[in-house]
């Protein structure tokens, strides 16, 4: 019998069943958050009722949304039409699973995260697509195609701008891109480029302000998700929070450093203890994030989407391709 | 020189401020807006310097009105009483829904029993003439025939109508909204609001206190049917809460010991038997 494999079975089941159960108070703590900030930023209070300081109002939500009724168009393609939430909620609980919350805190600790993360990312356009489509409902098609549209045009600058980072660091592994950080600065230093077309991109490919032409909640009813009710819109809305916090979180893991410290991580802290402290930074940095994202959010008018599609193909994608040359050139002159 | 993105962050800078500004919003139960003395909450008609209506009865607005919801009565320049519309159509469409707003069924005029019960047609008549037969008395010309009565009956809101040119469906949906029995009466009727603004402000505690001061659930009757007590949204009891209504009267906003007080103020009153309780209305002006 080899112990290890089992070990490593079980180890995989917990994480990808912590990493399953971590989505629902994520989604719940970044929907408050974007509640209680937009209201800040319009001199309202935002929820004070529900709990202390009106802290459970998007569980309360969340909990509605359970109790609702789920309705299935009569013409609706049935089977389809109960997958589509559930791919794009995996896709976003699939894409949680390379995140380096802390060391020894990584559920895979792949050493192709990066490309598992941008595939896996791929997959939720499948669902939104796929949701449009089995509406049987042409707005609901049409908001799928423009979701398919928006989503697969910025997927390419987001991919390329981290490309540079990974020429530089040598890896595609999360944990040693983040070690590669600690001994050479923050990625921010070397790829400003970089992570301004990926702060850009990766609005446009969660659908947040000013790019959130895909379900544009003040004007479109929802876009792809036109048709769905109850908890199957509640996937749908939960998948779109947490992939606000994934994206804050690799992008901070990208080119924020993850979980180190501003300043040098202390060396006697390893164990449980040094993984208590990745974590704490971690999560500090990536509310930082999306906190930013939501001041956004509350600041910015929606671009039109002649704008979105020329900024993708004209500004980010050229930029992108430039800032790879030339951080590949500067590898092999400079011997990075 | 112009850096891009520079007046997003400007933009982000000044949302992020807005957060920390004060608020500007009125948080209702707790803290109560302050209203002029003159503050009615409801339309009015204006007058011209000399005490008259400025309305010259010219229908022009209730001919507009797209869900006739506009309807009038007056003296037009001959001083001769006009009054808008077919009375046959708007008493036959709208009387079911005041029934149904009363919480009644439908269409009781068909019942013989209630219509033919007699009233003191002489004494309404005097009733009416003592308030000039203003349209503005008719809640408390109400409280008259509910006081006499217990209820309101059909044949006095009749009368009612007729002598104060006021259309039956007014009339009728006036009485079903304010606290009047439509009913013949069985002793008090307390009724808790249940609006959210009552609740938030402790309208809850309250039907907990007069349910078990009564020895009763809400939506029950005493066994001797002296009283009753409900909860429910429309006391319209207006930035009052929270508000309890005890027959035709609206209290707020109480304290459980000021509720509990009028419930045994009232229960001291029945046992003196100054009044038989079913005839123990009151007039219905609201406490501010």
């Amino acid at each position: 019998m080899d112990w290890s494999l089992v070990l490593g079975l079980g180890r995989f089941l917990l994480a990808t069943t912590l990493i399953l159960v971590l989505t629902i108070p994520t989604a719940f703590v970044v929907i408050q958050l974007e509640l209680k900030i937009i209201a800040g930023a319009q001199l309202r209070y935002g929820p004070n009722r529900v709990g202390p300081w009106g802290m459970f109002q998007s569980t309360i939500h969340g909990f509605k949304v359970l109790a609702k009724e789920d309705h299935i168009p009569d013409q609706a393609d049935r089977a389809t039409f109960t997958l589509a939430p559930w791919m794009v909620y995996m896709a976003a609980a699939m894409s949680m699973l390379v995140i380096p919350f802390a060391p020894g805190a990584i559920a895979a600790d792949f050493n192709i995260g990066i490309v598992y993360f941008f595939a896996i990312l791929g997959l939720s356009v499948v669902g939104l697509l796929v949701a449009g489509w089995a509406s049987y409902n042409k707005y609901s098609l049409l908001g799928g195609l423009r979701s398919a549209a928006q989503m697969v045009s910025y997927e390419i600058p987001l991919t390329l701008s981290v490309v540079g980072a990974v020429v530089l660091a040598g890896t595609l592994n999360f944990r040693e891109l983040i070690e590669w950080q600690r001994a050479h600065g923050w990625m921010l230093i070397w790829q400003p480029v970089g992570l301004g077309i990926f702060y850009i991109a990766s609005l446009a490919e969660i659908n947040r302000t000013p790019f959130d032409m895909v379900e544009a909640d003040s004007e479109l009813v929802a876009g792809p998700f036109t048709e769905y009710s109850g908890m199957r819109f509640g996937f749908f809305f939960f998948a779109e929070y947490v992939s606000l916090f994934i994206m804050s979180g690799i992008l901070v893991s990208l080119f924020f450093g993850g979980w180190l410290a501003p300043w040098p991580f202390p060396d006697q802290l390893d164990g449980f203890m040094g993984t208590l402290y990745g974590v704490l930074w971690f999560f500090i940095k990536t509310y930082l994030f999306i906190a930013l994202a939501v001041l956004l959010r509350a600041t910015l008018i929606r671009v039109r989407v002649d704008q979105l599609m020329g900024a993708a193909w004209k500004v980010l994608l050229p930029l992108a391709m430039v800032n790879l040359i030339v951080t590949a050139i500067a590898v092999v002159v400079f011997n990075l | 020189m112009r850096i891009p993105g520079f007046g997003i962050l400007k933009g982000v800078r000044q949302t992020a401020r807005n957060y920390w500004a004060p608020k500007v919003t009125n948080q209702y139960p707790e803290s109560r807006p302050t209203m002029p003395d003159r503050w009615r909450g409801r339309l009015d008609l204006i007058y011209d310097p000399f005490g008259e209506h400025k309305c010259e009865v010219c229908f022009q607005c209730a001919q507009v009105c797209p869900v006739e919801a506009i309807d009038m009565s007056g003296f037009d320049s001959e001083g001769r009483r006009i009054r808008y519309g077919m009375p046959e159509i708007y008493d036959e469409r709208k009387d079911p829904n005041a029934y149904r707003r009363a919480g009644l069924a439908a269409e009781p005029m068909r019942n013989a029993a209630r219509w033919d019960e007699a009233i003191d047609t002489a004494w309404l008549h005097h009733v009416i003439d003592g308030f000039g037969g203003r349209p503005e008395a008719l809640v408390a010309i109400f409280s008259a025939i509910q006081e006499r009565y217990g209820y309101l009956p059909e044949r006095a809101l009749r009368q009612v109508s007729d002598e104060m040119t006021i259309h039956w469906a007014q009339v009728f949906g006036a009485a079903g909204l304010g606290g009047f029995r439509l009913l013949p009466a069985e002793g008090h009727l307390v009724t808790v609001c249940s609006c959210a603004a009552c609740r938030f402000a402790g309208g809850d505690e309250l039907l907990r206190t007069l349910s078990a001061e009564l020895g009763i659930e809400p939506g029950e009757a005493t066994d001797d049917g002296s009283w009753s007590l409900e909860a429910s949204d429309e006391v319209a009891a207006g930035a009052q809460a929270p508000a309890i209504r005890i027959d035709t009267l609206v209290y707020g906003p109480l304290t459980v010991a000021q509720a509990r007080h009028l419930v045994e103020e009232r229960k001291r009153a029945d046992a003196r038997g100054s009044r038989p309780a079913r005839a123990r209305a009151t007039v219905a002006t609201r406490e501010s």
